[in-house]
């Protein structure tokens, strides 16, 4: 196993990954930047190395100052965590090259699942079911209204290159088709300098779910089961959970195989997650691989008792997987929500400032609450990167008994200083479409903006 | 570590070049690239869809339309000497690609050279230069140690022409000699008789390791014709040398297949029997990739007036995998740039003419023209070039040079001694090198930059290559230097005079400038391939593929153990 880990990364994933590494008798460097210095959360550390300033462009994301910072602390792996460079494929070659071991897929795999079309023809080529459209990019409008009516509207218009909303369009008429067309696809030569753009069928009333699936360097992969995370704002994930409330048992096992399969056709090794769009009648569509640990992985780890960081470093250490697919035996339910810094009255605009106080009780019942957080009371939240706070994850032996722990839990939790989503969190796990399950990605359940 | 510290190189297109001056290289190029494309599509149309249709009648495939159907589905082929005899005539006659297809073919994964006679061109004949053609070819597959495919569908020399095809060193007999040589050295040859194969055309297969006939094929040492006319006897050639004949009772053929396609499927299976390509064990656990800058946008990057510049780490950001370089001893030469990546995985030397103004070495603050040689640069070339031998990496040249500094100082410093230890180095090199001619390639730098006659495997050019020993206007110069004033400004005062003078200047400029085309290089084989700048990144990923494919002839020295970490340690700061 590696003596010395470098995390290039901050704030909660670099103490998620230094709590493993560090049981693990592992040495932990970690990145950061003047405006990370000294926060509470480098106390979890055993040496840091400055990286640069506070915005990422100039420390985070510096490719080169952080492979020459791991190679002189004499780090032999380097986790990329989440965000960042976690799914640069150039960042993972560059460390390689350097003589130091990425932990995460190889940057092949990551080229393949990091572009929209090739990945979705890997899907289609080992079997998961693919949303109708395109195969691939088009830039002429006429083939793109004859493929629309071919696969049928509503459907959506999308730039190859594009993420975030960026270059998307829903089309619901055809009359709005040629409209939508050019708008999206001057949106994506504008952002991207290529203004092809492939068309997908449109899934009413979509359900996120996305299957854990780990692989190891010598062509095996399984599957670690589901999350959902249908209750989303603009894309931004807020509760995920496990069990699926959506899914059936055996739509379940096959959607976990489906995706083991695709780790395993494209010889992925490593944690990765591969997400699925389930319509309103129970369709099931492959959307895409994130070729990292998630942000959201601790609902899978209570629910199989697995620590995924260190599934991850033996993995890249070229062990083989010891667990076979039948040893995976999740139990109970899991509830995780994303404490952030953010202004729900405000269209969640961040809110940084000082944390005149932060506690969330561990105690609340009847279920088992784990926190995972990199702040403490005292702590300034810098304004530079993301709003995370903490993740508060229930485990219940069932779905009712994990919504009253969290309620309990949030309701306890008393956070001074900033704004927090947490009143959006238990207007959620209050609402009858939570708990009935009765809702989709497009709105929030149980609260308006 | 003993291993190679590639760091990133490049920039966004954005960033790299101002929009005005892409948008000017992108458009002067695309004029030049269109010219390409018609006259390939032109060449490779043979002598016109008539001819393609006799062929298709006889039922018979054309020669690329058997290539086409040998080559892997989904696969690019690579063709080489496409311009030979290009604007050539003949009498009334062209020779389109001089009547044979030559091209990098995969075949089962395997890369392979094939040579197809082009049946749509005088039925295969052979014009003055095919025989050359065909010699250069098998040299490339010697070299690489490639399998040789040979399509034979050839009626003989065409004899016309005959004497310049014939008797000389690189005459036609010459191909049966390369034949011997390749079979000597353990390169296997398979060959398909698919037509007439008379005198030259029957001996090409013979030497073939394995060789296939169709059902109208025959081999001769001489058609029926010329027999009816010697012995007065009633014959079809197919009666002397079909497989009736070849296979079964001479035993100069092995297989008899009914058809083009048949044939062409035996063949292809007879390539899978032989050992699969090394390159991927020789990637060393590392996949190919893509550059992370697209390769399309070299087409950006040059300025179609020579004497303007391009960036050097732009260009070798737009070839290698993930644009990530090492480059070797990069505060001394400045004006050439060494280094190693990996293209398709494998690795790579880089040898390239950095362009603009550099430190002058032997000036304290001093600057100087890059884009010529100077005694450091040469230096540091040969030593690059031999550690690259030693190692056993393919070295690609990219060269866009000037040529050797001159004057007092350059003769003082040695220029002749260094360009010469330069020049040796290259001679004996037996790693492959391949030399892309991206603009000039002119005097002693197309020499010491391994241009032609240093023998590298393949030497490229693009739409943008000027190949000369000096250019026009500078010839011109020297040529009436008698008549010039010391500012080379015209001597003479009567008008008459100047008006001449200036008019025989004039001409020997047009002169040079017309030579200097690419089109006439590629014509005279002194260039294998004229290709699109988005098309070299593909081409020298196929390239060095080739070299990685065949084991056990040449040193391929893992990367832990490489001589250019000797250089590297030396000029590391402590």
């Amino acid at each position: 196993m590696f003596k010395k880990l470098f995390i290039a990364n901050r704030g909660e994933v670099a103490v998620r990954v230094a709590r493993t590494a560090r049981a693990m008798g592992i040495r932990v460097v970690g990145a950061v930047s003047s405006a990370d210095r000294g926060a509470s959360w480098t106390r979890e550390l055993d040496e840091l190395v400055g990286v640069g300033s506070g915005p990422p462009r100039e420390s985070y994301l510096q490719q080169e100052r952080l492979v020459q910072a791991a190679v002189q602390a004499g780090c032999t792996a380097l986790h990329p965590g989440w965000g960042f460079l976690a799914e640069n494929a150039r960042f993972a070659a560059l460390v390689e090259a350097h003589g130091v071991t990425f932990v995460g897929p190889a940057p092949r795999a990551m080229d393949l699942m990091g572009l929209k079309t090739p990945a979705k023809r890997a899907a289609k080529a080992a079997g998961l079911p693919t949303i109708p459209g395109s195969d691939g990019p088009i830039r002429d409008e006429a083939a793109a209204l004859s493929i629309a009516r071919e696969i049928g509207f509503p459907v959506m218009v999308k730039a190859d290159a594009g993420g975030g909303g960026r270059g998307m369009r829903l089309v619901r008429r055809e009359a709005d088709f040629a409209a939508a067309w050019h708008a999206a696809s001057s949106e994506a030569l504008a952002a991207f300098g290529d203004g092809a753009c492939y068309l997908e069928k449109y899934v009413e009333r979509g359900r996120h779910v996305e299957v854990q699936v780990l692989g190891d360097r010598h062509g095996r992969a399984i599957h670690l089961f589901e999350r959902e995370c249908s209750v989303q704002r603009k894309h931004q994930k807020l509760v995920e959970e496990s069990c699926a409330p959506c899914l059936d048992d055996a739509t379940r096992a096959r959607i976990g195989a489906l995706a083991a399969k695709l780790a395993a056709s494209i010889g992925y090794a490593g944690a990765g997650t591969v997400e699925f769009l389930r319509g309103m009648d129970g369709s099931i569509w492959f959307m895409e691989m994130n070729t990292r640990l998630q942000v959201e992985h601790p609902v899978t780890e209570e629910r199989t008792g697995l620590d995924l960081v260190r599934l991850q470093l033996e993995v890249a250490a070229n062990q083989p997987l010891r667990l076979a697919q039948e040893d995976v035996k999740p139990t109970g339910h899991a509830i995780e929500v994303r404490v952030n810094a953010e202004d729900p009255a405000r269209g969640f605009a961040p809110s940084p400032g000082t944390l005149e106080a932060f506690d969330i009780p561990l105690d609340a019942g009847p279920g088992r609450v784990r926190v995972d957080t990199h702040v403490a009371a005292g702590d300034e939240i810098p304004p530079y990167y993301d709003s995370l706070l903490a993740k508060v994850v229930a485990r219940g032996a069932t779905r009712a008994e994990a919504i009253e722990t969290l309620v309990a839990c949030l309701s306890r939790a008393k956070v001074v200083g900033v704004r927090t989503t947490i009143p959006v969190h238990l207007a959620v796990l209050a609402s009858r479409e939570f708990r009935s399950g009765d809702y989709d990605t497009g709105s929030i359940p149980g609260w308006k903006e | 570590m003993a291993h190679v510290k590639l760091v990133p190189v490049g920039a966004p297109r954005a960033e790299a070049l101002d929009a005005a001056a892409w948008a000017r290289n992108s458009a002067a190029l695309a004029e030049r690239e269109r010219l390409l494309l018609e006259r390939r599509a032109k060449v490779q149309a043979g002598w016109g869809a008539t001819y393609a249709e006799r062929v298709h009648q006889k039922g018979k495939l054309t020669a690329r339309e058997r290539v086409e159907r040998l080559r892997d589905p989904g696969t690019d082929a690579f063709e080489v000497g496409t311009f030979v005899n290009f604007g050539r005539a003949f009498g009334k006659l062209e020779s389109p690609a001089a009547g044979v297809v030559t091209v990098f073919a995969k075949i089962h994964a395997r890369w392979c050279v094939v040579i197809a006679n082009d049946n749509t061109v005088a039925s295969g004949s052979w014009w003055p230069r095919t025989p050359e053609k065909i010699e250069r070819a098998q040299e490339m597959a010697r070299r690489l140690r490639l399998p040789v495919v040979y399509l034979v569908d050839c009626s003989g020399l065409y004899l016309p022409e005959q004497s310049q095809s014939f008797p000389g060193a690189k005459g036609a007999g010459h191909i049966f000699k390369m034949n011997a040589l390749l079979s000597a050295e353990g390169v296997p040859q398979i060959a398909g008789v698919f037509g007439d194969c008379i005198a030259g055309g029957g001996y090409m297969p013979i030497i073939s390791d394995r060789v296939y006939m169709t059902e109208g094929a025959y081999m001769v040492i001489a058609g029926a014709a010329l027999i009816k006319g010697a012995k007065s006897q009633q014959l079809s050639s197919l009666d002397i040398g079909g497989p009736e004949v070849h296979v079964h009772a001479s035993g100069c053929a092995d297989v008899r297949a009914p058809d083009d396609e048949t044939a062409l499927a035996l063949i292809r299976a007879d390539v899978a029997r032989l050992p699969g390509s090394a390159a991927d064990y020789y990637r060393h656990g590392v996949d190919a990739a893509e550059p992370h800058f697209a390769a399309d946008e070299l087409e950006g990057l040059f300025p179609s007036d020579h004497r303007h510049t391009w960036p050097v780490a732009e260009v070798l950001a737009r070839l290698v995998d993930r644009s990530l370089f090492k480059e070797f001893l990069p505060e001394r030469g400045r004006e050439i740039a060494c280094g190693v990546a990996r293209v398709g995985g494998l690795w790579t030397g880089f040898v390239a003419n950095r362009q603009g103004v550099v430190e002058d070495a032997e000036l304290r603050d001093g600057a100087r023209p890059a884009g010529i040689l100077y005694k450091e640069g040469i230096a540091k070339t040969a030593a690059f070039s031999r550690a690259c031998e030693a190692d056993g990496i393919p070295i690609v040249w990219l060269q866009d040079i000037a040529g050797f500094d001159i004057g007092v100082e350059a003769e003082r410093l040695g220029l002749l001694g260094y360009g010469s230890s330069l020049i040796y180095a290259n001679s004996t090199n037996k790693v492959p090198m391949y030399s892309v001619l991206l603009r000039k390639a002119s005097g002693a730098g197309y020499y010491a930059m391994c241009g032609l006659p240093y023998d590298p495997v393949v030497q490229l050019a693009t739409p943008l290559t000027r190949l000369s020993v000096m250019e026009g206007r500078t010839l011109a110069i020297a040529t009436y230097r008698t008549k010039l004033d010391a500012d080379f400004e015209i001597a003479a005062t009567d008008p008459e005079e100047r008006a001449k003078l200036e008019q025989a200047m004039k001409d020997t400029e047009a002169r040079i400038e017309g030579d200097m085309d690419p089109y006439k290089a590629a014509s005279q084989m002194d260039v294998d391939e004229i290709v699109r700048l988005r098309e070299l990144r593909p081409w020298l990923v196929a390239l060095v593929e080739m070299a990685y494919q065949a084991t056990g002839h040449r040193t391929v020295k893992n990367p832990r153990i490489w001589s250019l970490h000797d250089l590297d340690a030396l000029v590391e700061p402590r």
